[in-house]
């Protein structure tokens, strides 16, 4: 279903990605693919090469070698605005966001919307504290947080929330979640796991990494393992596979999750 | 919201803090001497705080974009001198002198900015090294010696810059309308416009702002043309309202401009900015050097009131700003 269609490429394609520190080989010729509307989830142990990889895609830092076809477009991305502007947003831990703006004025950052004539440059903040308290909603934070309020005052969930919603709003195809529910609380995580499935149900695709498998369990499509800088499974389902099989898969005591 | 809620948010305000300062300050003045309200000492006082106001009100704007420009000090000096010069040697007209040296300003600030944004130096050692080359410019090109003003009074330029006129007891010289003016622009810029949000952007978190398509860089260069060219103009309204231009005036203003930017709430490392509270701390500190010298303390204690305004008021600002996260959580 997602690799057969050949009139619908991927959303993402990665081809045999090199990505070299010095003398080490964070990434040793990944492929890697995400459909449209397609939620995977990214598991390995730590330092198998996750984080790297969405680097990569993110525009974080360079490839040393391979191909990134977006809709089966080559694309080369070497700052985070090329891969924004390619549709790929990622959600840090430390979300991007300013914290001495508001809520509505980081959701609008770079894409201003203007009221009256533009070269007064004045901000419409009556439409974007009005979008702002929709998606707030939407997320699920809206309990009493005004979309005034300044990114600074609020929890490391409801900022995950706030990024998030940014990244639905503007559309982004593909969102990158790298471990969204670390130093979260239960009710924060759960919030963040919902948001997750409402991005399918908006339309968009999204690599979620995460350390709890059953977390990843929970929301995801396709599950992807990779070992030492390479991808050594990438068709686990959710639905035909237990948590222990995938954990012996990344370990590596088993190579394959029985069929 | 009820009226509770309105007092709580006026006193959390950055601004509330130095507004209770100048309260009080004009009020313990008052009534140390009466004179110290008097037409005479106002207009004297408003006189040259509006000049350095000017010189303050921009570097809200560049250190809201999280850098500081240590050299206006040394352009308030040397744009009338570059301006005079040409004027008494190049028998220029004052409108072309003024012209080009106020595009000279500007270079000097286009010159910091892209120092500091492309070369990547913290803008604390580019300021600090313009403000000596520029500074050396003015002894070099005058000798040392103060500019020859010839009586410029009833010039167009001048009386647009500094014309003044009287009003009841009061002297008023058009520089106050040019700081208010400009403050009320400044004010609506920062805090209604785009490119106000992508000030506090910038200053607040520079890699965020630059993925979202924010034109950090740019944005930090204007500020830096904007800082210079406010001093470059307040420069030229002293030079013509004292008939004088001396290479060596100036020195020093960097620091009391940024001392008047902090008290009024703008952080040092960028990211929030008050226009207001910028005029409340011109306002605070001018009022205090007139004061202390009205009321008798020796002028030479100055500096350790200034000193201990600036400690009080960064520790009421941190404390507001930590209670503020606290209520956050
Ligand atoms: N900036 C870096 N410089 C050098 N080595 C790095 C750097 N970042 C990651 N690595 C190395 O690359 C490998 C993969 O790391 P990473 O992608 O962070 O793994 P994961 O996110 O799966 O834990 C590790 O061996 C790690 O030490
Ligand atoms: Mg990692």
């Amino acid at each position: 279903m997602l690799k057969g269609a050949v009139d619908m490429p991927d959303l993402i394609r990665m081809e045999n990605i090199i990505k070299n520190y010095g003398p080490v080989q964070a990434l040793s010729g990944v492929d890697l693919s995400v459909g449209e509307k397609e939620i995977v989830g990214l598991l390995g142990d730590n330092g198998a090469g996750k984080s790297t990889l969405i680097k990569v895609l993110s525009g974080a830092v360079p490839i040393s070698s391979g191909k990134i076809f977006v809709r089966g477009q080559e694309v080369t991305i070497k700052s985070t605005t090329d891969a924004i502007g390619h549709g790929i947003e990622t959600i840090y831990q430390d979300s991007a966001l300013v914290t001495q703006l508001s809520i509505a004025r980081n959701l609008f950052l770079g894409r201003e919307p203007y009221k009256g004539p533009a070269f007064l440059g004045r901000l419409d903040e009556e439409m974007m504290n009005a979008v702002a308290s929709d998606l707030l909603r939407k997320v699920g934070i809206s309990k009493n947080i005004p979309p005034t309020t300044p990114i600074g005052a609020l929890s490391g969930g409801e900022r995950q929330a706030v990024a998030i919603a940014r990244a639905m709003h503007f559309d982004s195809d593909l969102i990158i979640l790298d471990e969204p529910t670390n130093n979260l609380g239960v009710a924060e995580t759960q919030g963040v796991l919902n948001f997750i499935r409402g991005a399918r149900e908006s339309g968009h695709s999204c690599i979620f990494i995460a350390h709890n498998i059953h977390h990843v369990f929970q929301v995801v499509d396709r599950i992807i393992v990779m070992r030492r800088g390479r991808v050594v499974a990438d068709d686990i389902r959710p639905g035909n596979s237990t948590v222990e099989q995938v954990e012996r898969v990344i370990t590596g005591m088993d190579e394959h999750v029985p069929v | 919201m009820n009226k509770r809620t309105h007092l709580s948010n006026l006193i959390a305000r950055p601004e509330f803090g130095p507004l209770i300062l100048l309260v009080l300050v004009i009020v313990v003045f008052g009534t140390l001497n009466p004179n110290f309200l008097s037409p005479l000492n106002i207009s004297n006082t408003l006189t040259f705080t509006v000049e350095l106001g000017l010189i303050a009100l921009a570097m809200t704007m560049l250190m809201t974009s999280g850098e500081f420009d240590l050299s206006v000090g040394s352009v308030f000096g040397f744009t009338p001198v570059l301006m005079w010069t040409m004027v008494n040697s190049a028998g220029l007209p004052l409108e072309l002198g003024f012209i080009i040296a106020m595009v000279a300003a500007m270079g000097i600030g286009l010159f910091s900015g892209l120092f500091v944004t492309k070369l990547k130096i913290p803008s604390f050692l580019v300021t600090l090294g313009m403000l000596l080359v520029v500074r050396g410019v003015a002894l070099v090109v005058t000798d040392g010696f103060p500019q020859r003003t010839w009586d410029s009074q009833d010039h167009w330029l001048s009386n647009l810059l500094v014309g003044d006129f009287r009003l009841g007891g009061f002297r008023i010289y058009a520089s106050l309308f040019w700081f208010v003016g400009i403050a009320l622009l400044m004010h609506y810029v920062l805090t209604k416009t785009k490119a106000g949000n992508w000030i506090q952007a910038a200053g607040g978190n520079p890699d965020a702002a630059r993925a979202r398509g924010v034109l950090v860089d740019r944005t930090k260069v204007w500020l830096f043309i904007l800082s210079s060219s406010m001093a470059a103009l307040a420069g030229v309204i002293s030079s013509i309202r004292t008939s004088a231009a001396n290479p060596n005036s100036g020195s020093g203003y960097e620091l009391e401009v940024i001392a008047m930017v902090v008290i009024g709430g703008t952080v040092l490392t960028g990211g929030r900015g008050s226009i207001i509270g910028t005029v409340l701390g011109v306002l605070i500190l001018r009022v205090m050097r007139n004061g202390i010298v009205l009321v008798g303390v020796p002028g030479l204690a100055y500096n350790i009131f200034i000193g201990a305004i600036i400690l009080g008021m960064m520790a009421l600002h941190s404390s507001l700003e930590r209670r503020h996260v606290e209520r956050g959580r």
